[in-house]
């Protein structure tokens, strides 16, 4: 046989791809359970140590985990090169699963000594190891494209955060910072969340929606136009809260980072016009509503940033801002494309053997669409109870929220297991 | 065996390889380019595409023709080739293809 790009020869072992989503699907379960807990305790200004161990916990035990499984998965296969080393993500997610629950449980219980910083430390190495790993691999292909454009520099943003976050770590135990330590909690927030995570859902969608849905949208200048507003409203909000708090900096950041996601969001829709495949599934309508999120999120930061508000409709507003990007828009989109990701990995390591041998499923046809459906109404439903329970300072509609976004935690564990579970 | 009759026993073996994201067979989603035989040998020749030259599913595209066609006793030898030239496009797609995308909802 002779072939032109086979990309899926590329691919790393199966095993290490779904250690980390096991580990961050695990890592839901229990952000949502530590929610339900302190729901009612969800208020009031973002720097309580509950509320920095829930977003810590949201970030480094679900999203994180599971976003590193499948870059390791997706960069192999989009840029047609094998992932340098094997070893060292092992060896990485190692370090990160021990340092990562030991970060969060002292920064739970703001016990912030030298055990604090050391656990900062071992998270520190171990997502310095995944990002030199998968730079290396990135350097080593020939594919050039405008995804590739978006996962450097959602790199360059992870490292940075990664850094700051440490620098912060080292100011909480042992203070030493010139400047407003709060200022740099909400770059380093940014870089992580809309930097890294934002760039990287960005990037990647332009290639899985085309795929997905069979949509060819030959037209990039928007995707282009996003990947540079991005980048410039973080570099205006940095140099904001870094060096001229009271400058235009952060009115700036805003309004530019609004001009990137509204580029985004028209890209996304153009390509769903375009598409061939008219009946959409529920891993979509999952993705369809994280960009609902991202422009709610959008939407709440102009507020805060332009818009005289109190100082406890300010912190409500915060939180909720927060709460929609993470879990809602980014958390979203982890469950929607893990519901497409997982379901093709064990077709493809179990059933496709035996295409051409016998009749096989389709990759879609490994889990019932019933419990999708199920979780899907949970999720969204316990996402928009929170959001808007913490914005208008509803404690009872937050725990309802909680209850039903844990639920959803369950069923997708559950619904995983039975996708892992499935052999021919 | 005539060329004709062992062209369209491959073409009917193709029609049982699916493609694992939508379900449709390779036939129908427009994906086999050229089919070419040789009766005497029992050799066949085909040439395919992918809708994505990132396709994940490549390989095990690839494998199922082979071992399908493999399957039918008059087919010897199976060669395949993959190729992006021309890239794929949608008016490829059969009538029953594009009734299972729901293309003409």
């Amino acid at each position: 046989m002779t072939t032109a790009g086979l990309a899926s020869r590329y691919a790393p072992s199966l095993h290490l791809v779904l250690a980390h989503f096991a580990l961050g699907i695990v890592g839901f379960v229990v952000f949502s359970l530590a929610l339900l807990l302190r729901a009612l305790a969800v208020q009031g200004h973002f720097f309580q140590p509950q509320l920095l161990g829930l977003v810590h916990l949201c970030v480094l035990g679900w999203l994180l985990p599971i976003t590193l499984g499948a870059l390791h998965q997706l960069i192999p296969v989009v840029f047609e090169v094998k992932v340098r080393s094997e070893r060292v993500p092992w060896l990485a997610l190692a370090l990160y699963a021990v340092g990562a629950a030991s970060f969060i449980a002292q920064l739970w219980a703001f016990s912030l000594g030298s055990a604090f910083v050391a656990s900062a430390a071992l998270l520190v190495v171990a997502l310095y190891a995944y990002l030199a790993n998968l730079a290396l691999t990135l350097l080593g292909s020939r594919v050039r494209t405008l995804t590739g454009a978006y996962v450097v520099a959602a790199f360059c943003h992870l490292a940075l955060a990664v850094a700051l976050g440490f620098l912060l770590a080292l100011h909480l135990a042992w203070p030493y910072l010139a400047i407003d330590h709060l200022r740099l909690l909400r770059v380093h927030a940014h870089l992580a969340g809309f930097g890294f995570f934002g760039l990287l859902i960005m990037g990647v969608a332009y290639r899985l929606l085309e795929m997905f849905l069979i949509a060819y949208e030959k037209r990039t200048w928007p995707g282009v136009l996003a990947l540079i507003c991005v980048n410039v409203s973080l570099v205006s909000l940095a140099l904001h809260h870094v060096l001229a708090p009271g400058s235009h900096g952060l009115h700036v950041a805003v309004v530019v980072g609004a001009a990137g996601i509204a580029a985004f969001v028209f890209q996304v829709q153009r390509i769903y016009r375009a598409r061939i495949r008219r009946r959409t599934d529920l891993p979509w309508r999952h993705t369809a509503a994280s960009f609902c999120y991202l422009v709610v999120a959008g939407v709440l930061a102009i507020a805060l940033a332009l818009s005289p508000l109190d100082d406890a409709l300010q912190a409500r507003l915060s939180l909720a801002y927060g709460f929609v990007a993470l879990p809602g828009f980014v958390g979203s989109v982890i469950v929607g494309q893990l519901h497409k990701i997982l379901p093709f990995l064990i077709w493809f390591h179990r059933f496709a053997p035996y295409v051409g041998l016998r009749s096989v499923p389709a990759a879609s046809e490994l889990l019932a669409e019933p419990p999708q459906r199920v979780q899907w109404f949970l999720m969204h439903g316990g996402i928009v109870a929170i959001a808007l329970g913490i914005a208008l300072a509803q404690p009872a509609l937050r725990l309802a929220g909680a209850l039903s976004l844990f639920s959803s935690s369950l069923v997708f564990a559950r619904n995983m297991w039975a996708i892992y579970r499935r052999q021919p | 065996m005539t060329n004709q009759a062992l062209e369209e026993l491959a073409r009917a073996a193709l029609r049982e390889v699916p493609d694992p994201e939508t379900g449709i067979n390779i036939v129908d989603l427009g994906l086999v380019y050229e089919v070419k035989v040789d009766a005497q040998t029992g050799a066949v020749f085909v040439t395919i595409t992918f809708t994505s030259p990132a396709c994940p599913a490549g390989d095990a595209i690839a494998g199922g023709i082979e071992r399908r066609l493999q399957r039918e006793e008059a087919i010897k030898t199976v060669d395949l080739t993959v190729t992006f030239e021309p890239r794929w496009s949608p008016e490829r797609i059969s009538p029953e293809g594009r009734a299972s995308l729901g293309m003409d909802d």
